[in-house]
């Protein structure tokens, strides 16, 4: 499903150039659940952000769903982002101004989707986040752990083929952390590939399989293991 | 493409998408307004004032002192002006078009102090007028040289037999009439009028003051030299020897009496510049004020515009992650700006028209063409466009990983 080899991701500003990603490789595989740990600064966010087509990389090879990825426009980026990935972010990242039901209609939108496909995916995505009664509320009028179910409905609406998630609990309490987690596990029992940064050991022992990341590269544990 | 969402949000932003329609909405209403006053000012400032070249047309009003033989000085300074090579025609009048000071009388059809009359300017032909302006008789005939008499302001001097009039003040004393010659007019409207026989009708003939009005075109000629000391020569000179006609009249006239103080040499072109000066002014004001507007309404939309982009750097970063072109990104800026411009332009055109009502019942301005509107609501729309499009690239190069980075 998602397959790197040596990515390098170097940012550089005026002063510093910092070596992000040193040489990072790693396969996930078509319907796995994957967590990504390592300490703060080691590239977790890095790697979610070129996994995602989100940040273009220096060196290596990434292939997503066996495409080669790496030389495709910004435009087929986009396009691609719209229909194979969804996205869930520690902050949530609602659209302030639109409610429920407009902000999981976002990705559909872009993808030039029917009015009647839409609303069936946006009625159906919400349904199964338990938010349906909710449609017409703003973010501001919801909880941390609403409002983080809202981004699920978004991301799932589109029937991405992968999930990539940075701390997705970051921000809730346990009690929704765990309903969150639930959530993504269920989701991951009807296929959708999932990749979820945490630093929660708890939620990390749940999954099938841990990569530590340090220092910009998958540590050698997992090097071993993946072997 | 999106346009529902759009609004929705755009509720969420109320303060800042006013301001920017309530500034779309004036600045439309105004340069519409403008546009048309500024067309009417130079429409006005151009009108056809009869005479057929004016810059050949040379006038000069020296002080005529000679208290010996005013009559014969007048006759031997045009005799003298006749001559100077390059003179097509000269004539002596009492005052010129578009001057800015002469006489006016008052003509009515009867001799009923409640008859209508109609006010008009007052000139006297001393030989020539008509050639020598150039100007088309439409009906009867000019004067001839002998029906030229000399009018001495000392005594009592007889009614002209016959005069001259413009078409447009024989219109306006003899409503519904197409025929004018024969027709009997007074100078006033008390009942020792003097009585006025039309022996010609002018196509056209402007008066010293270029009224706005269409009075502007209301005169008549008496054939006649007044023999005071405030008389205009005036000299049509051949093409292309305007220069020299200028300084030999000067010349002439000094020769002819030295020492005489001229009032100044102008031609009727010169005449028309000053005459106007005040409506170009207005005109170029208008200009100033219209490109003003233009200008702080773009800057007012670049302005909101970058605001919002930089107030959305997280959102659009969002957008992009799931999804959005920065076509699309570019595309919503675009079709938000056209909502609020759109709904700037529907109160603006509105407001043209009531500012419109205002200005031609205070300041008799003409009724806005509905071109002009037409125009202004495209300017403004291309203004919206144009002005937004610089924020719309920026935000479109925004990068996606906004959405992860960013707080
Ligand atoms: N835009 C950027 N410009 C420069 N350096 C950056 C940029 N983004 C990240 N970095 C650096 O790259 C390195 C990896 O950052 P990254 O965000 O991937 O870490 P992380 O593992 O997600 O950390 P955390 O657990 O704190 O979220 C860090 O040293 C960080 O300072
Ligand atoms: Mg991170």
């Amino acid at each position: 499903m998602l397959q790197m080899d040596g990515v390098q991701k170097i940012y550089r500003t005026d002063l510093v150039q910092t070596y992000a990603l040193r040489s990072l490789s790693l396969r996930v595989a078509e319907g796995e659940f994957v967590a990504v740990t390592g300490p703060s600064g080691s590239g977790k966010t890095t790697f979610l952000n070129i996994a995602g087509l989100l940040e273009t990389f220096e060196a290596g090879s990434y292939r997503l769903d066996g495409e080669d990825v790496s030389k495709l426009s910004d435009h087929a980026r986009s396009r691609l982002r719209n229909v194979k990935i969804g996205f869930i972010f520690q902050s949530f990242n609602l659209i302030p101004d639109l409610n429920v039901y407009d902000n999981v209609d976002v990705p559909l939108r872009y993808r030039g989707m029917a009015g009647s496909e839409r609303k069936r995916r946006i009625t159906e995505a919400l349904e199964r986040v338990g938010l349906a009664s909710r449609h017409q509320h703003l973010p501001s009028q919801l909880s941390g752990g609403q409002q983080q179910r809202v981004a699920i409905a978004r991301a799932l609406a589109g029937s991405p083929r992968i999930l990539l998630a940075d701390e997705p609990t970051g921000n809730l309490d346990s009690l929704m952390a765990r309903e969150v987690m639930n959530m993504l596990e269920e989701i991951n029992t009807q296929g959708t590939t999932i990749v979820m940064v945490t630093h929660d050991p708890e939620l990390a022992r749940r999954v099938h399989r841990n990569i530590h990341v340090m220092d910009g590269q998958v540590s050698d544990l997992d090097q071993r293991l993946a072997a | 493409m999106e346009i529902r969402p759009i609004l929705s949000a755009l509720r969420h932003n109320m303060t800042g998408a006013l301001l920017i329609a309530t500034q779309v909405a004036l600045t439309l209403a105004i340069i519409s307004n403008s546009a048309s006053v500024i067309r009417d000012r130079l429409a006005v400032a151009q009108r056809d004032s009869g005479i057929d070249a004016e810059s050949r047309i040379i006038t000069q009003r020296p002080i005529l002192f000679s208290q010996i033989d005013l009559a014969n000085l007048i006759q031997t300074d045009l005799d003298a002006l006749r001559a100077i090579p390059g003179v097509e025609s000269v004539t002596i009048t009492n005052q010129v078009p578009m001057g800015r000071s002469g006489w006016s009388s008052t003509f009515a059809t009867e001799r009923v102090p409640t008859a209508p009359s109609q006010s008009a300017g007052l000139y006297f032909d001393g030989g020539r007028l008509l050639e020598t302006f150039g100007l088309k008789i439409v009906e009867g005939r000019g004067f001839r040289d002998d029906e030229i008499v000399n009018i001495d302001p000392k005594v009592q001097n007889p009614p002209p037999n016959g005069v001259l009039l413009t078409r447009r003040l024989a219109e306006a004393l003899f409503p519904g009439q197409s025929q004018f010659v024969g027709r009997i007019f007074y100078q006033g409207n008390s009942p020792d009028a003097e009585e006025m026989r039309i022996v010609g009708v002018i196509e056209r003939f402007t008066t010293p003051w270029a009224q706005t009005g269409p009075d502007n075109e209301y005169a008549v000629v008496f054939p006649a030299r007044y023999l005071n000391p405030f008389n205009h020569y005036v000299v049509r000179a051949a093409p292309g020897a305007e220069a020299e006609v200028r300084k030999a009249m000067e010349a002439a006239l000094e020769k002819n009496e030295p020492g005489r103080v001229s009032v100044g040499q102008y031609s009727v072109q010169e005449m028309r510049d000053r005459r106007y000066r005040g409506e170009r002014a207005l005109a170029w004001l208008l200009v100033s004020v219209t490109v003003f507007l233009l200008g702080v309404t773009a800057s007012g939309i670049v302005g909101m515009a970058s605001l919002w982009v930089n107030l959305r750097r997280k959102q659009i970063g969002v957008r992009r992650a799931l999804g959005a072109t920065r076509g699309d990104i570019v595309r919503y800026f675009l079709t938000e700006n056209l909502l609020i411009t759109s709904a700037g332009i529907a109160i603006g055109v509105l407001a043209a028209w009531g500012l419109n009502g205002v200005l031609m019942s205070e300041l008799s301005v003409p009724r806005l063409p509905l071109d002009y509107l037409l125009v202004g609501v495209l300017l403004m729309l291309l203004l919206g466009v144009i002005a937004v499009l610089g924020p719309a690239l920026r935000a479109a190069q925004l990068s996606p990983a906004l959405a992860t980075r960013s707080v």
